[in-house]
């Protein structure tokens, strides 16, 4: 008999109660069980014949969470679309997975099942990326929220393998308008007082640990207003021996880092429900950017030294999920009172289950352990030994002498009931377009140039360092006054591996358009890969080589709707990765991001899915900014125009619906990417931009006014559909894989050999040439001017957007 | 036998820009309270507030104050007396606003190891706030709503608005 049916002070019954009943108990304490988990439960503890202790049905709770287990991705799904009905068993492994699997690159690492992605970089080094988000907290609590979500996903880094150094940030947001007027529920956060929060708080956390931010993009619609969305992205280097960790049996259990307090109790079970006003406020934190970076510095020396066998991160679910993971293959036995604790009031499962920022978890070998101690001290960050690995498979944790866990591992990891889903999919969206009043191109590019998903985001991007460690090669702002919109960053990683010679840097990009998700989500899978990929065919990265990560923030799974979209959005990656080529190496997702508003109805995001993508610049030397380098330069367009108006930017400003979304053809636009890059690694291109919303016009006038050159452009040498007639569509079309490139009159016939046979299906036209006259001027297909307008005003209509909102 | 116990001294040192210095936080804190609706204000200066809790006497709050927290150059301190501030009518308001007690401050905790490394006896706590002087009429349940609108989140802050000299 356990220890615990012995001692039952902390017993916490639930055998005999009802599922109501149970059901109160979940959500007074904030536990987030469904009906099949509890009866799951239920049914275990009768087998043990005792009741739970409260920190088991805590431990329990946060690891079957959302959050920790991704439920609906690995969940069975009665998907139906029209009459056809499938089952899906397990969503995740039959699209991600799958297609990753198919593609077969030895230069993956490790994929899925550590904390981050992992890929080589050269012969001895790896990238390791993740992209996390913290969406419920930074709705709560906009700075405290995002700098934790910053803070959470460096330990994400710190914690894969055996630990990487982080050498970029990335930052990804969706907020409401922040121009928004309407009312808000109480509690609500307006958008601009999210934003300036999320804004701040990733500043402040990423700046203080000395690690550059320089990717990212901000999306606004006011269908975020109440449930924002943080994704907060970290890469980092690592030597390749490093990649690999494991724990063994007699290991000592070490936690390094912050103290253990109050804070950010149920911040796993709490992010796997809707967001309402009732939410704990012990689910917030506020991060000490300072006391990562003594641990960051502590733990990357005790690397090299080899004085630790495994790591991870203390997150959501604090020590239950650190311990509980680390030890899921042998077991593990945890003395609580050995915890460094911020107060000494503190309740056993509050120590237990407390996500205090900042703390590691490590295994350690007692023969280390002396010299562990050494390193941490001499940065000045506490050690403490909470106990051993074991080999009884058990999960036991006794606070001064009181056993208050003693669960089955595989209990815990595998005992989860899996419960099918229902799935719905209807196309409703009509492929013809309606409505709206038609614009002058002009009036147009004019409005779509200062639209909030167009505009400069100098506002936010100024107040990131992304300078800090001195390997930002392309920066976020480019041009000959380094205020133009960047495709991708590119960074040297050299001065963390001292391989100071080696001129071999990455470039990281992203794609997102959730327009597309609300006509056809499947299409908005493959637009963001594609979108991430050709912005990293931009600066000069090998298309060939890139990894990706997708990120799915969505409304309530519970919802047939919403689930149906997510699987059309999950079959695009997979298709999308096939596609490619291209394997995505981590990932996470969010569910649940909806709230009641003002009136009480219950108001959801709109199916989000960002897409990152990390690739290698074989020779950061030879990486390409987007703006124009001089005049009478050629002007050539990469890839096919079609009528793919749905969801554009142009159709919104005129109020217009309906419309075919942009279709994505995977084969035909690597063929693009990769002769792009051929060309660059030969120094045949002067800049390229990549076509996204606003299309060739927007494009085009971005890339004149960031290097304060203009362009004449003729829409009849566009690489079109034959079926077009219109030059709106040929100017505002946001059909994907197209780029636009400039090349030196003397460089286009070697520029064009790169198009030849070997990619026959990649379409590349010259389409015009460079002025020194900063206008945009565009013949339309019957021979006369169909755009005339000058780059300086659409400039400031450009810079002007934001700042004259946030002031 | 009795046991002594000895009640622990709180010290609130309160440190501000001197006034002939641009005070960039005030401007910043002074728009959004206007957008508020205090349409009224006509100024916001901003300061620091730290709350020592410990065995520390005045004299050696006084010497934290002025070695640790305080840039000499730029900003003044002061040891805030525990007395309220005498009322001024309508026209001047003091916010303070702190994190809950639930709620971690790596600052204050920041500021405690820095005491006890200059030498003093280590506080058992220490927190940090944030002050805000209000210059323009309003009155009070208007400060406080502008206040939890902009310039604090009551989901983890406890603000304190009250009347004080120019």
């Amino acid at each position: 008999m356990s220890q615990l049916a012995e001692t039952n002070q902390d017993a916490f019954p639930i055998l005999g109660k009802s599922p109501k009943d149970l059901r109160a108990i979940g959500a007074q304490r904030h536990l987030s069980l469904s009906d099949a988990e509890w009866g799951a439960i239920q049914a275990h503890f009768k087998t043990l014949k005792r009741e739970p202790s409260l920190a088991e049905i805590e431990t329990i709770a946060q690891t079957w969470s959302e959050h920790c287990k991704h439920k609906t991705f690995t969940s069975p799904i009665r998907y139906t679309e029209g009459k056809k009905v499938r089952t899906i068993k397990n969503l995740f492994a039959e699209t991600i997975v799958a297609a990753t699997e198919s593609v077969k690159k030895p230069w993956c690492l490790s994929l899925f099942k550590d904390n981050a992605g992992v890929v080589a970089f050269g012969k001895k080094w790896a990238l390791a990326f993740k992209v996390e988000t913290h969406n419920h907290p930074s709705a709560l609590e906009p700075y405290g929220g995002a700098a934790t979500g910053v803070g959470g996903v460096v330990r994400d880094i710190l914690g894969v393998g055996l630990g990487a150094k982080p050498v970029l940030n990335t930052d990804t947001f969706c907020f409401g308008r922040p121009d928004y007027k309407g009312a808000l529920p109480e509690g609500a956060h307006h958008p601009t007082r999210t934003l300036r929060g999320v804004v701040a708080g990733v500043r402040d956390y990423g700046n203080r640990m000395g690690i550059p931010t320089a990717g990212g993009g901000i999306w606004f619609d006011d269908d975020y207003r109440l449930n924002p969305l943080v994704f907060c992205g970290t890469v980092g280097i690592m030597p390749q021996w490093a990649v690999k960790k494991e724990v063994k049996p007699g290991d000592l259990i070490v936690a390094v880092g912050g103290r253990t307090g109050r804070d950010g109790l149920h911040g796993a079970t709490f992010s796997s429900a809707n967001l309402g006003a009732d939410a704990p406020s012990s689910a917030v934190q506020i991060g000490h950017a300072i006391q990562e970076k003594r641990v960051l510095d502590a733990l990357l020396a005790a690397r090299d030294k080899k004085l630790y066998g495994s790591v991870t991160d203390c997150g959501a679910g604090g020590f239950s999920s650190a311990i509980g993971e680390l030890g899921a293959d042998c077991g593990a036995r945890v003395r609580l009172e050995n915890a460094p604790l911020k107060v000494s009031d503190l309740d056993s499962w509050e120590i237990w289950l407390s996500e205090s920022q900042e703390r590691m978890v490590l295994a350690v070998h007692p023969k280390s352990l002396k010299a562990l101690e050494a390193v941490f001290a001499a940065e000045g960050c506490e050690l403490a030994v909470l106990g051993e690995f074991t080999r009884t498979g058990k999960l036991e944790v006794v606070h001064h002498e009181r056993t208050i866990v003693e669960l089955d591992m595989k209990f815990l990891h595998k005992g989860l009931p899996r419960v099918e889903r229902e799935a719905v999919w209807t196309n409703n969206h009509a492929a013809k377009p309606a409505g709206g009043v038609t614009k002058k191109a002009g009036e147009a590019l004019r409005e779509m140039i200062g639209h909030l998903n167009v505009c400069s985001r100098e506002w936010v991007i100024r107040q990131y360092d992304h300078e800090v460690q001195g390997g930002t090669i392309v920066k976020p702002l480019q041009g000959v006054r380094h205020d133009g919109p960047g495709d991708a960053c590119v960074i040297w990683p050299h001065a963390a591996t001292g391989d100071m010679d080696d001129f071999s840097c990455f470039a990281v990009g992203h794609g997102l358009n959730p327009d597309y998700g609300r006509i056809d989500p499947y299409w908005m899978a493959l637009a963001a890969v594609d979108e991430a990929l050709r912005n990293l065919t931009c600066v000069g990265a090998d298309p060939s080589r890139a990894a990706l990560l997708d990120n799915f923030c969505w409304a309530s799974p519970e919802d047939p709707k919403q689930l149906g979209a997510l699987v059309r959005a999950a079959e695009g990656c997979r298709d999308a990765a096939k596609g490619f080529s291209t394997p995505f190496i981590s990932g996470k997702d969010s569910m649940f991001n909806q709230s009641k508003d003002e009136k009480g109805k219950e108001l959801p995001i709109p199916g989000t899915l960002l897409v990152s993508a990390v690739a290698p610049v074989p020779d950061g030397r030879k990486a390409v900014t987007m703006d124009f380098k001089g005049p009478g330069n050629a002007l050539y367009l990469i890839g096919r125009t079609n009528d793919e108006l749905g969801g554009s930017l142009y159709h919104r400003i005129l109020g217009r619906t309906g419309g075919e979304v942009p279709k994505v053809n995977p084969a035909s636009a690597l063929d693009g990417f990769k002769a792009l890059h051929a060309a660059m690694t030969r120094g045949h291109v002067l800049s390229a931009h990549d076509l996204s919303e606003g299309g060739l016009a927007l494009c085009a006038a971005e890339m004149g006014f960031t290097g304060e050159f203009g362009c004449l452009l003729d829409l009849d040498e566009c690489p079109r559909d034959p079926r077009i007639y219109s030059n709106e569509t040929l100017l505002f079309s946001e059909s994907p894989s197209r780029i636009l490139v400039e090349v030196k009159p003397e460089n286009e016939s070697a520029f064009l050999r790169h198009f030849g046979k070997s990619a026959k299906s990649a379409m590349v036209r010259r389409v015009g040439q460079t002025t020194a006259n900063p206008i945009i001027k565009v013949t339309g297909l019957e021979g006369s001017t169909c755009l005339e307008e000058s780059l300086k005003e659409l400039k400031e209509a450009w810079q002007t957007a934001l700042p004259r909102i946030l002031g | 036998m009795s046991i002594k116990i000895q009640a622990a001294n709180v010290h609130l040192i309160e440190v501000k820009l001197r006034t002939e210095f641009n005070d960039a936080e005030g401007a910043a804190a002074f728009a959004l309270l206007r957008e508020q609706g205090l349409s009224a204000l006509k100024e916001v200066r901003t300061g620091r507030l730290y709350e020592v809790t410990g065995s520390l006497t005045a004299n050696q709050a006084h010497q934290a104050g002025k070695d640790l927290l305080c840039d000499a150059v730029t900003q003044e301190f002061r040891l805030v007396p525990p007395s309220p501030a005498p009322m001024n009518g309508m026209n001047f308001w003091r916010v303070e606003v702190w994190l809950k007690p639930t709620v971690s401050d790596p600052v204050g905790a920041t500021v405690a190891e820095a005491i006890a490394e200059g030498g003093l006896q280590r506080p058992t706590s220490a927190r940090c706030g944030m002050l805000y002087l209000l210059n323009g009429r309003a009155v009070k349940a208007q400060v406080e709503k502008a206040v939890a609108k902009s310039l604090a989140n009551p989901l983890i802050h406890r603000v304190v608005v009250t009347e004080a000299h120019p």
